[in-house]
């Protein structure tokens, strides 16, 4: 199994987000962020709906361009290196993120075949089984539920064992065969050395997984602390 | 429980509410008004002007006129009938005519299926096939008839084209209920060809047109120059309402029924395939025209739309014998047809997806490149149709009209899709396309895209049946280098904006908003 930092590859911290802000229009989604999150340690990126989580975690994954603000991942900047930067990141993005007419089998050929990925169809199959999508591998995913995307929306972050996994509400929807799938993707990566960033509205599932976790509100970070330290009336409290 | 009066008078007002709703959604009103002015200043002008040209032209012209005339008020009965085969056709290809609010959107609101009915109704005029028709039986009454007697000719020409409208949507929510029924698939593909066939067969053994003759459309056409016209209006006003009022019950036959085709696409099973090998271009080209292939052929919708464009131009070029100067004027109007099913919002096709391939290690260049080269497939094969079943019945043309239609071809290939994909960058939309009855823009955005496409392509296509006559057969090529100059200009402009990253995240995150 390949470590980070082999092959010259990653240098801490795998994700380092400084002052980052983006715009919609008039619209400030993310106001000076400042985040940076360690190769093998689950980071978990907790906040009301607005808080910016999905809108950082965008940006991480190279989707989003930031407004200014440097952000580097696996040592390639989002902006200059973007190429790069998808090649080291896997994401579940928060909706959906699945090509309504393709297979689930199409989708991990395709992620493999532009990362050049060989051999990939063990890890596939072996994933898809995991997270219970072995049966529907060849049937198109636009009759899939809600849960099914997520699950395979996961699996396609996970493929290519990258060096940032980016879950973006992996639990949203999925049953607690999925979760616990979910859950060994995060402790499977961790263990090979990868940085895990998890934005989720669900403080148990984010402390069971995460060692750190980041509270946003309003567009910004107002607290970094162990996970173990995050406790249900400390954590309303940031929100408020 | 309620009376069938009072379903009607709740459907007519909740299709009021879901209009003004759409209504109230256009995003660029300034221009959406333009558009409709235009539209019906075209309108006034189709139906007035060449009412006018009898008496203003004389010598050569006139006798050239008066042929032209005398012609087509001998098919003025049959264009009658085109009208409403159109309607039908339209009403059929789009299971059972469009949606005001999409299936998703429409979900979580008491709509019933007579809304549905007189939305599909309301919303069949927003159409460009609908629109040429109209303006080209309005123009041809227009030259037929004495100028004392437009008006009450042309109150006809409307109100038929009301009623053949409301008889299609009847004819469009049966075939529609058929195809929702087990083996309805299979039954409404095999009434089709047979019904192409017995077309054919009628017209091959000469049938086709008497039988044409004889259709009540005929009386209709004499009734236009004379005082006969006002029960003419009264009887196609009742039969408008007839049908209206006729195509609830399958309407609500119809949609009451799962709509198995949609269904059986969307859990359909396709195996592996290897990596393709590409002949030319980089692998990552080769998958993302892979991925994008998938996503139109694996779309009933498109499917559908892609078939009746490409055969329907064409069955009529092969049935009428249309002259390779009408030919000409086809594979620009069938291009721009293929571009409304979606090009004209391109990055839609994916949906949420979007997001999902932005995340790909491949560069923004070859997800355009591939995009386009789909899109200009698409566009090449449905208007190939209609010129290989022209040629069919036409033979080979002269080696200059050949080299005018070949070039024209060409040239509004590129002109669609440069216009496509400008508008796909400049205007995209969150749409769920899964329904055939789904438009990829909001229908106002649809009617202007329809208009624009019509018009840049048809005056391209009248330029290079001018040019077919030129003696010298490196004329068309010259000109069509020109215009290709131009759209690809365009293209390479939409193409730069693309690689724009903000440009970029913009129209992935609203396509991706569904």
């Amino acid at each position: 199994m390949r470590r980070l930092g082999e092959n010259g590859g990653v240098s801490h911290p795998a994700v380092d987000v400084r002052d980052l802000h983006v715009r919609f229009g008039d619209v400030e989604a993310v106001s000076g962020i400042e985040l940076r999150a360690e190769s093998g340690r689950a980071t978990a990126l907790l906040g009301r709906n607005g808080a910016g989580k999905s809108t950082t975690m965008k940006v991480v994954a190279g989707v989003v361009p930031p407004t200014s603000g440097t952000v580097t991942v696996a040592g390639h900047d989002v902006v200059t290196d973007t190429l790069e930067v998808k090649r080291a990141v896997g994401y579940c993005p928060d909706v959906g993120g699945l090509v309504p007419r393709a297979t689930p089998w199409e989708h991990l050929q395709l992620s493999a075949a532009l990362r050049r990925m060989d051999p990939w169809e063990e890890p596939g199959r072996d994933l898809l089984e995991k997270f219970g999508l072995g049966d529907v591998a060849h049937r198109v995913v636009g009759g899939f539920s809600h849960g099914m995307s997520r699950r395979l929306s996961v699996v396609l972050a996970a493929l290519h064992q990258p060096a940032v996994l980016l879950l973006d509400e992996p639990f949203d929807g999925v049953d607690p065969i999925g979760v616990d799938a979910t859950l060994e993707v995060i402790a499977d990566a961790r263990a090979r050395g990868a940085c895990v960033l998890i934005s989720t509205h669900l403080r148990e599932l984010a402390l069971e997984a995460c060692t750190t976790a980041i509270v946003l509100r309003g567009g910004s970070r107002v607290a970094a602390l162990e996970a173990a330290e995050l406790s249900g009336e400390a954590y309303r409290a940031l929100l408020d | 429980m309620r009376s069938s009066t009072d379903s009607w008078a709740g459907a007519a007002r909740d299709t009021g509410h879901l209009m003004r709703f759409r209504a109230r959604t256009v995003r660029r009103r300034g221009p959406a008004a333009v558009g409709l002015v235009v539209v019906l200043a075209l309108t006034a002008l189709v139906a007035t002007y060449p009412a006018q040209l009898e008496g203003s032209v004389s010598g050569e012209a006139a006798d050239v006129l008066d042929r032209l005339v005398s012609g087509l008020e001998g098919n003025l009965g049959i264009a009658f009938v085109g009208v409403l085969l159109l309607s039908i056709g339209t009403a059929m290809s789009s299971g059972g005519g469009r949606e005001l609010l999409s299936r998703s959107e429409a979900a979580i609101h008491p709509i019933s299926a007579l809304t549905d009915h007189l939305g599909a109704l309301a919303l069949a005029p927003l159409n460009l096939a609908w629109l040429i028709q109209v303006w080209g039986l309005l123009a041809v009454t227009a030259f037929v008839t004495s100028p004392d007697r437009l008006a009450g000719a042309q109150v006809v020409v409307l109100v038929w084209v009301l009623a053949a409208t409301a008889m299609g949507q009847v004819v469009g929510w049966l075939v529609e209920g058929v195809r929702r029924t087990p083996h309805g698939v299979v039954i409404v593909r095999v009434a089709s060809g047979l019904v192409a066939a017995l077309l054919g067969v009628l017209h091959l053994t000469g049938r086709l047109r008497p039988l044409a003759e004889a259709l009540p459309t005929t009386w209709l056409v004499d009734s236009l120059s004379t005082d006969r016209w006002v029960e003419a209006a009264l009887a196609l006003v009742v039969l408008t309402a007839v049908a209206v009022w006729l195509g609830g019950f399958p309407a609500r036959w119809a949609l009451g029924l799962p709509p198995r085709e949609e269904l059986r696409v969307e859990s359909g099973v396709h195996e592996a395939r290897h990596v393709p090998t590409p002949r030319w271009g980089s692998l990552d080209l080769a998958l993302m025209r892979r991925l994008d292939r998938g996503s139109v052929w694996r779309s009933v919708g498109m499917r559908r739309g892609l078939l009746v464009l490409g055969v329907g131009p064409g069955l009529i070029a092969l049935v009428a014998g249309l002259p390779w100067s009408t030919v000409t004027l086809l594979p620009g109007l069938v291009a721009s047809g293929g571009a409304l099913l979606f090009a004209v919002n391109a990055w839609c096709l994916d949906g949420r997806g979007m997001i999902w391939r932005e995340t790909l290690p491949v560069t923004p260049s070859a997800v355009f490149d591939a995009r386009a080269i789909v899109i200009a497939e698409c566009l090449a094969g449905v208007s190939a149709v209609t010129i290989v079943l022209a040629l069919l019945r036409n033979g080979l043309p002269p080696l200059q009209t050949g080299v005018a239609v070949a070039t024209c071809w060409v040239v509004v290939i590129v002109q669609v899709l440069a216009n496509a994909m400008t508008w796909s960058i400049r205007s995209p939309y969150g749409v769920d396309l899964s329904s055939p009855r789904a438009t990829p823009a909001p229908h106002g955005a649809m009617a202007g895209y329809a208009g624009r496409l019509s018009l840049s392509t048809t005056l391209t296509g009248m330029l290079f049946t001018g040019l077919a006559v030129v003696p010298w057969v490196w004329v068309p090529p010259l000109f069509g280098l020109l215009f290709l100059a131009w759209s690809v200009r365009r293209l390479r402009r939409a193409r730069r904006r693309w690689l724009a990253p903000v440009d970029r995240v913009r129209v992935v995150l609203t396509v991706a908003a569904v």
